[in-house]
């Protein structure tokens, strides 16, 4: 390697080698596809027509790998996001480099990735007759997202979570400058025209985000809250902790309880802000309604990556730190904290929505078209049943928001990097299959039929794989001694009993000969968390002592 | 294990009346001693005709040729004024004679077998059991061997120095100390407790200085002492207050802008705290300023085992082993190619009047097992 912009190319290619040769075995597919099937005028298996079936088929894989590129590009993926410090590798700041060559560098191998991505969408992608497909400015605006998103991440701060709200307050910016330009119907030369200025400013950003990390530079503006803390209660003292697991709550809420709670919190106003445009539209409130109340879960997903992180600190490994390994606590209750924690920022985060959807309803007035619908729901299918599909419907929100926080706990506390990076490219693998083939089948009558007839079958088999899986943890958690005997038989039992209410209510709820009880009972098996979070302390154990 | 025949031993004895024989044992092959029992007495003022008889033993002879002046160039100490080798290692002796250890060691990877009365006096208190029991641990990386059948014993109230050179595999065996690391082959038992199975117990019990000093970054030190003391019923508030002060540290300061010596202060604070049983250092001068190292990590370590607990440190300064170590392990390549208390090893490698450092003796160790590692 005879220079810097090579070494610095070559540490990208070399540690995200696995997922950058699958992102190319997936371009390949796609280009398969289109020479094979649609050169030689075969009919094409999907139908992309509407929309909505565009979107599975080529905007959510798209989409995936974008995010993966900007994660990848920005240093992303060994960082903590929420740190005052730039997530810049400062491992880094000491190579005999420019600054410049620091940030530039990344962002023109960044640039290039976008702009290969895109022209092989435009090129391998089953786009939808008749669209007229842009040429460039997808691939800048691409560019465009990926520059600021490294300035403004590598940029220290003064506070804790600055950097993400920043980072989405001025993305979400630049989205609808770029959204109100397609709105007019802007051309090509326009959308570059507003596009590409942008490309030097986050460069220069960039820059000054290095420099300023490079030289330690992190403002810390912390103590104004700290002094105001004390204004407001000058008298108080915090009080000892009972417990060594009430010390490791507070241990884990401050470290990942209130991610998912900033998250949902700073992208409600804007889901909600929308039902100003939404005006007397039904339908148009009840989807940006359906936005919020989908916001939790879907953030979750995303808050999952830190509470999950066995090494916190944000450094390159994936093992748990000496400091954390050494608390004198079992790993089961490590996990209990963390299980815990995840309870209450679910909560504070659902908090923040059942505040602010009627909060947004009577501001925008569309408060009295919700009542008047909901109302006409509990005339149609009865006062218990509506308060009890509200209710379940709630609980699914809850407890599906509580099961994304916690359910990869076991690959990421595993702390073996070829499990966490397998799982992020079965993640993706599964986005960029399962839209296709869900359509397939939805366009394939006999197909569907057969699927059918056969989903007691599939189900079954799901909910036996499922029940085998954790009994193997349940044995191999007794076995290691990880939980007694009575606190494995007493979570058996309580399983078992939300299983069994919860299928009672499902009878109870899909009043229908069409569907046999039996299949809600293997739907209520499935839908109630097991297997995977009780491996967690397995996971961690496998990692504390290795 | 294997056991060494009794004809590779030569024992030396000073006859202090039957109730306080000391024993000291010696590899014939490496005139290095590995075992001797108490009870506390000036063992290195040796008064029967036994020790001046051992002297010119074959043995001894041996020795003298192993560590005759061209091992040390002219660097070899001999009888001199106060800070010269003789004066330190008297100094050292009366150390030991204060505390001896009592232990047990293999000679590379071979196991001596040796009677449990591990007894010793401690104040006014008679204490028997073994505080750490490392029995063959062997670890491999991949290809590399970290460990090579290691075995290793400390006792209650003595200060346990480990050395070597950079991937020995101290960090190794201090991680399997602390159930960090599952033993692959062998066994690691603390307090009679296997650190991997209960982790509570054990590590409740010892306070641990990581290399690392990764203390979380974001807590404020008060905010860490609180956290810290849920965890240990023996806190004692009054004493993490006084060690606060003594290392100069601002309560409300946030770790991660603390600078490393800093950390590795409030990291020895919170080790020390809840006054373990058993202390753990791992690197503990790494950071550290001269007047803390000297003055306040070396009282404390003294002042832990005149408790009668015990300290088990690394450190690749081996001044600091020597000032306050009763008992030096020596690691190289992952197999223990020393470990006796210090002043025994002091004596046992004393050509006539010639007491070589401690560095020296680790050096020209380090050489003669690298000459034969366990991976090649």
């Amino acid at each position: 390697m005879r220079s810097s912009a090579a070494a610095i190319g070559w540490e990208f290619r070399q540690r995200h080698r696995w997922g950058l040769v699958a992102l190319a075995g997936y371009l390949l597919v796609l280009a398969a596809i289109k020479l094979v099937v649609v050169e030689r005028g075969l009919p094409i298996p999907i139908n992309l027509d509407t929309p909505w079936r565009f979107a599975l088929v080529v905007v959510v894989p798209l989409g995936a790998t974008f995010m993966y590129l900007l994660a990848l590009f920005s240093f992303g993926f060994s960082s903590d996001l929420a740190a005052r410090q730039s997530i810049y590798p400062a491992r880094m700041f000491t190579v005999p480099v420019t600054s410049a060559a620091l940030a530039g560098w990344p962002m023109l191998y960044g640039a290039a990735a976008m702009a290969i991505l895109w022209a092989a969408t435009r090129l391998f992608a089953l786009w939808p007759s008749g669209v007229a497909i842009p040429v460039v400015w997808p691939a800048l605006l691409a560019a465009v997202l990926l520059a600021w998103t490294q300035a403004l991440t590598w940029m220290p701060y003064g506070l804790p979570g600055l950097r993400v709200l920043v980072a989405v307050l001025w993305l979400c910016t630049v989205d609808t400058i770029v959204l109100l330009a397609l709105h007019f119907k802007a051309r090509e030369p326009v959308m570059l025209a507003i596009l590409a200025p942008q490309v030097p400013l986050a460069y220069l950003a960039a820059r000054f985000a290095v420099a300023r990390a490079r030289r330690g530079d992190v403002p810390d503006w912390r103590g104004l809250f700290v002094r105001l803390g004390q204004l407001a209660d000058p008298g108080r003292r915090r009080k000892r902790f009972d417990s060594p697991a009430q010390a490791q709550a507070w241990f884990e809420w401050r470290r990942h309880g209130r991610s998912l709670p900033a998250l949902v919190g700073i992208l409600l106003p804007f889901e909600l802000a929308l039902l100003f445009a939404a005006g007397d539209a039904p339908v148009l409130v009840f989807v940006i309604l359906l936005g919020a109340l989908l916001t939790p879960p879907l953030m979750a997903v995303f808050a999952a990556a830190t509470v999950r992180k066995a090494n916190p600190g944000g450094t390159d490994g994936y093992g748990v730190t000496p400091f954390m390994a050494t608390r004198p606590l079992t790993s089961a209750a490590l996990i209990a904290a963390k299980l815990k924690v995840a309870f209450w920022s679910t909560l504070a985060a659902w908090l923040l929505v059942l505040v602010a959807i009627p909060v947004a309803l009577v501001l925008t007035a569309t408060g009295p078209m919700v009542i008047d619908r909901a109302r006409r729901v509990i005339e149609a299918v009865g006062t218990p049943r509506a308060v009890v599909f509200a209710l379940l419907a709630s609980s699914a929100l809850l407890s599906s928001t509580w099961k994304q926080l916690v359910q990869s706990l076991y690959v990421g506390l595993s702390g073996r990097d070829w499990a966490v990076k397998a799982s992020v490219f079965l993640g993706l693998s599964f986005l960029a299959v399962i839209a296709p083939l869900a359509l397939w089948i939805s366009e394939h009558g006999a197909v569907l039929a057969v699927l059918w007839d056969a989903s007691p079958w599939i189900l079954a088999v799901l909910a036996g794989l499922k029940l085998s899986a954790a009994a193997w943890v349940a044995a191999r958690l007794h076995d290691a001694r990880l939980l007694s005997d009575r606190t494995l038989v007493v979570g058996a039992a309580c399983w078992l009993v939300v299983v069994l209410a919860l299928r009672g209510l499902l009878v109870w709820l899909v009043d229908t000969p069409y569907i046999p009880s039996y299949l809600l009972l293997l739907v209520a098996i499935l839908a109630t968390p097991l297997a995977r979070v009780s491996a967690a302390p397995l996971a961690l154990a496998w990692n504390r002592h290795r | 294990m294997t056991t060494l025949p009794e004809q590779s031993w030569r024992t030396l004895t000073w006859d202090q009346g039957k109730e306080n024989a000391e024993h000291v044992r010696f590899r014939i092959d490496t005139g290095i001693p590995v075992y001797f029992c108490d009870p506390p007495s000036p063992w290195q003022r040796p008064t029967s005709e036994n020790a001046n008889g051992l002297l010119r033993s074959r043995a001894r002879r041996r020795l003298a040729e192993r560590w005759s002046p061209r091992h040390f160039g002219d660097s070899l100490r001999s009888t001199g004024p106060p800070g010269s080798g003789r004066a330190r290692s008297r100094n050292a002796s009366r150390q030991t004679a204060r505390r001896e250890p009592s232990f047990r060691l293999p000679g590379r990877s071979q196991q001596c077998q040796l009677p449990r009365e591990h007894t010793r006096r401690i104040g006014c208190s008679t204490v028997s059991e073994s505080v750490i029991t490392v029995s063959e641990l062997t670890r491999r990386f991949g290809t590399k061997t970290a460990l090579a059948s290691v075995s290793l014993s400390a006792s209650r109230g003595a200060v346990y120095g480990l050395v070597g050179e950079n991937g020995a595999g101290k960090t190794t065996l201090i991680k399997h100390i602390l159930g960090l690391l599952r033993a692959q082959s062998g066994s690691v038992r603390v307090f009679g407790l296997d650190p991997v199975a209960d982790p509570v117990g054990v590590l409740s019990r010892i306070g641990y200085l990581s290399e690392e000093h990764d203390l979380p970054g974001w807590m404020r030190v008060d905010e860490l002492m609180r956290y810290s003391r849920a965890f240990y019923p023996a806190w004692d508030d009054s004493y993490a207050g006084e060690l606060r002060q003594a290392f100069a540290l601002d309560a409300s300061a946030t770790i991660g802008n603390l600078s490393r010596g800093q950390k590795a202060r409030v990291g020895l604070l919170i080790a020390l705290a809840y006054r373990p049983e058993l202390l753990v250092l791992d690197e503990p001068s790494t950071g550290l300023d001269p007047v803390v190292r000297r003055d306040i990590l070396d009282a404390i370590i003294r002042t832990i085992a005149d408790e009668g607990r015990t300290v088990l440190f690394s450190s690749h300064l081996l001044d600091e082993v020597e000032r306050v170590a009763d008992h030096v392990t020596m690691i190289s390549h992952g197999r223990i190619v020393l470990s006796a208390p210090l002043a025994a090893i002091r004596e046992s490698h004393r050509v006539g009047d010639l007491v070589p450092s401690l560095d020296e003796i680790f050096v020209a160790h380090a050489a003669m097992s690298a000459a034969s590692p366990p991976n090649a």
